[in-house]
């Protein structure tokens, strides 16, 4: 059994070890605390993505009607609340500026963000939002990407908002994000313990079954 | 059971005595399952055999369903996986269940391998078992390579680059053997389709056929057991070895008691940390494969790792791709390396114990390292665990002649 246990343990040490957190950025990644199981904050990120990011950055895997259904809104609410009215239900959601103009305007594309949360982990993008600064040059600039091309859409919020309440928006974005990059993560988390739980029940009847057997064999 | 069998072969009017009259259903029950009679002390060590089947069960269909939303071409295929996960019902169960899997199956035959090494079960007169099995271990690591690229992530492009490039170290053919695997210049849509190809027909056939040939060679000559004695010498009056047990219904229900303990490991790893801590699924895979931006630090999924480290310890290039190879080539030799006649580790003598502790250590570490980015130390440790490694091998044949071993019981225990 000691065995066992020493074996089932070593099957399971990778988990232990991650090297997804290991990144070489400037600043120590703040812990952005969120909670895609928080509906409230995800309804709240999406809107913020809608107003401060689609300009530019498209979610391209992402559905308005799967959005919807996740997030408990109705077909009408998220075109409503997302896309102004523009979009059906079942586009994309795409990024409201030409292919290309990011580029002419600021020198870079700016990146389909579906993926960016599995890609650098909801710490990164929660550090990423707040650590916008005014250089030696007065000029904005990115604590965690150095040079980033990307403008400082949230200073009108930040100007305007307690930190807190800044906090608080950085978290939102930064949880549809966690959301848009595995929208099927929490229906995972949730049937992955009740496949558990009866296969500890199918354990059981097969152990009593294998003892009912091997009392015949003699040792 | 066997009377059952007996009536219904010799009895033409049953079911199965038509069908046995023209295939042998109840022949290849019996000397398969029914009546293979197996060493009855099997350990824990002896679950992994039939797991192995299990994942492999697993992966083909598993990857049939993928195979029917992905698409190999430049363009689709990083889509079609984020499709797979998203738009296809239960899409994202099948492929977490292929990405695990793959990493379930190297852990799984690690530990298969492992035990052949505990109590000798590559010795006389089971060579060829451990052979046919070395050369799924090889078909194994191609299918995993070639499957890798298929998500078509920075991290697949860069890996089957890096990998594939080393073919061009080889002197004089290198560089047309490693165009020629590629079918271009750079890793391209015409190698992510021959790759595709492989992976789901070519490997999985020459597994299927491999695995075949490995159980009628196990089945030939019987099983191995933790005391490494031959449960064939002692038998009763009717020829059934005195300490062998019908696999069936024994080792049946002992095995799928092990293989929903090994669900439940599964489970916990397919649920709740799929990517595996960035181990089984890399997050530079989660950006689209890129062939002008090279990500910062490429490494391989780890269960290459031990090898990749041992190549990247050998100085010259060409030198440390042959090291790479031998490390997985020499353990063909295994059963003409072993000149012991005492087959498990039980009554076998330190020497070996020492042995098989450093090869041991030696893998483990050099998985670890083969994970970093090269740093000096690093690569002088890889160069210690690299000779380490391969002192195993080329001492063993030495110590192994004459070992002290301990007396071996005439029964199992």
């Amino acid at each position: 059994m000691k065995k066992v246990l020493w074996i089932a343990s070593l099957l399971l040490l990778p988990l232990t070890m991650n090297v997804q957190a290991a990144g070489g950025y400037s600043i120590e990644l703040e812990s952005a605390n969120n909670n895609i199981r928080d509906q409230e904050s995800l309804k709240r990120g999406a809107v913020l993505f809608s107003n401060y990011c689609m300009a530019c950055h498209s979610l391209k895997y992402m559905r308005y009607n799967r959005v919807a259904r996740d997030l408990g809104w109705t077909d009408e609410e998220v075109i409503a609340d997302m896309s102004h009215g523009l979009n059906s239900v079942t586009e994309y959601v795409m990024a409201r500026m030409e292919d290309g103009v990011a580029r002419a305007v600021l020198g870079s594309d700016a990146p389909d963000l579906s993926l960016m949360a599995r890609l650098k982990g909801d710490d990164y993008i929660y550090t990423f939002l707040r650590a916008y600064h005014l250089d030696d040059k007065g000029e904005w600039d990115n604590k965690v990407l150095k040079g980033t091309a990307m403008p400082n859409v949230l200073e009108g919020i930040e100007r305007h908002a307690s930190p807190e309440e800044y906090a608080t928006v950085a978290r939102d974005i930064t949880n549809f994000l966690a959301y848009a990059g595995e929208p099927s993560k929490v229906e995972r988390l949730d049937l992955g313990w009740k496949v558990i739980a009866f296969l500890l029940v199918l354990l059981l009847l097969l152990y009593l079954l294998k003892r009912e057997y091997w009392r015949d064999i003699k040792h | 059971m066997s009377n059952q069998t007996n009536e219904s072969s010799s009895g033409k009017s049953s079911l199965l005595g038509w069908f046995d009259e023209r295939y042998p259903v109840s022949s290849t029950w019996n000397k398969h399952v029914g009546e293979y009679y197996a060493p009855k002390n099997f350990n824990f060590w002896y679950f992994f055999g039939s797991l192995a089947l299990i994942v492999l069960v697993n992966q083909i269909v598993t990857g049939i369903w993928l195979t029917m939303s992905y698409q190999p071409s430049n363009a689709e295929a990083f889509n079609s996986v984020e499709y797979i996960m998203r738009d296809v019902e239960w899409g994202w169960l099948l492929r977490y269940l292929h990405s695990t899997g793959a990493s379930a199956f190297f852990i799984v035959i690690y530990l298969h391998m492992m035990r052949a090494l505990l109590y000798g079960s590559y010795k006389k007169p089971r060579e060829l078992v451990w052979v046919i099995g070395m050369l799924l271990f090889l078909v194994l690591m191609g299918e995993a390579f070639m499957g890798y690229l298929l998500p078509w992530g920075q991290m697949s492009f860069w890996g089957a680059q890096v990998i594939i490039s080393l073919f061009g170290a080889i002197p004089v053919i290198g560089p047309d053997l490693a165009l020629w695997i590629r079918g271009d210049f750079v890793i391209s849509e015409v190698t992510l389709n021959r790759f595709f190809a492989i992976h789901v027909i070519a490997f999985p056939l020459l597994l299927v056929i491999l695995v075949f040939m490995h159980l009628v060679a196990l089945h030939h000559v019987g099983s191995n057991n933790p005391d490494g004695v031959e449960i064939k010498k002692l038998k009763d009056d009717k020829g059934i070895p005195l300490d062998g047990i019908r696999f069936h219904p024994y080792y049946s229900v002992k095995d799928a008691m092990g293989a929903v303990f090994f669900f439940i490991l599964f489970a916990l790893v397919l649920f709740y940390a799929p990517e595996g801590g960035g181990y089984f699924i890399e997050a530079p895979n989660f950006e689209p494969a890129n062939p002008l931006k090279t990500p910062d630090h490429i490494v391989p999924v780890w269960y290459f790792t031990p090898f990749y480290a041992i190549l990247r310890a050998v100085p010259d290039k060409f030198l440390g791709v042959v090291a790479m190879g031998a490390a997985v080539v020499i353990l063909f030799a295994l059963p003409w390396l072993d000149r012991c006649k005492v087959k498990s580790i039980r009554y076998r003598g330190n020497s070996y114990k020492v042995l098989l502790t450093i090869l041991v250590i030696s893998f483990f570490v050099l998985g670890f390292l083969g994970t970093q980015p090269s740093t000096p130390l690093y690569t002088k440790l890889a160069q210690i665990f690299t000779a380490l490694y391969f002192m195993f091998f080329l001492v063993l044949p030495f110590t192994s002649a004459n070992e002290k071993t301990k007396p071996v019981p005439e029964r199992v225990t």
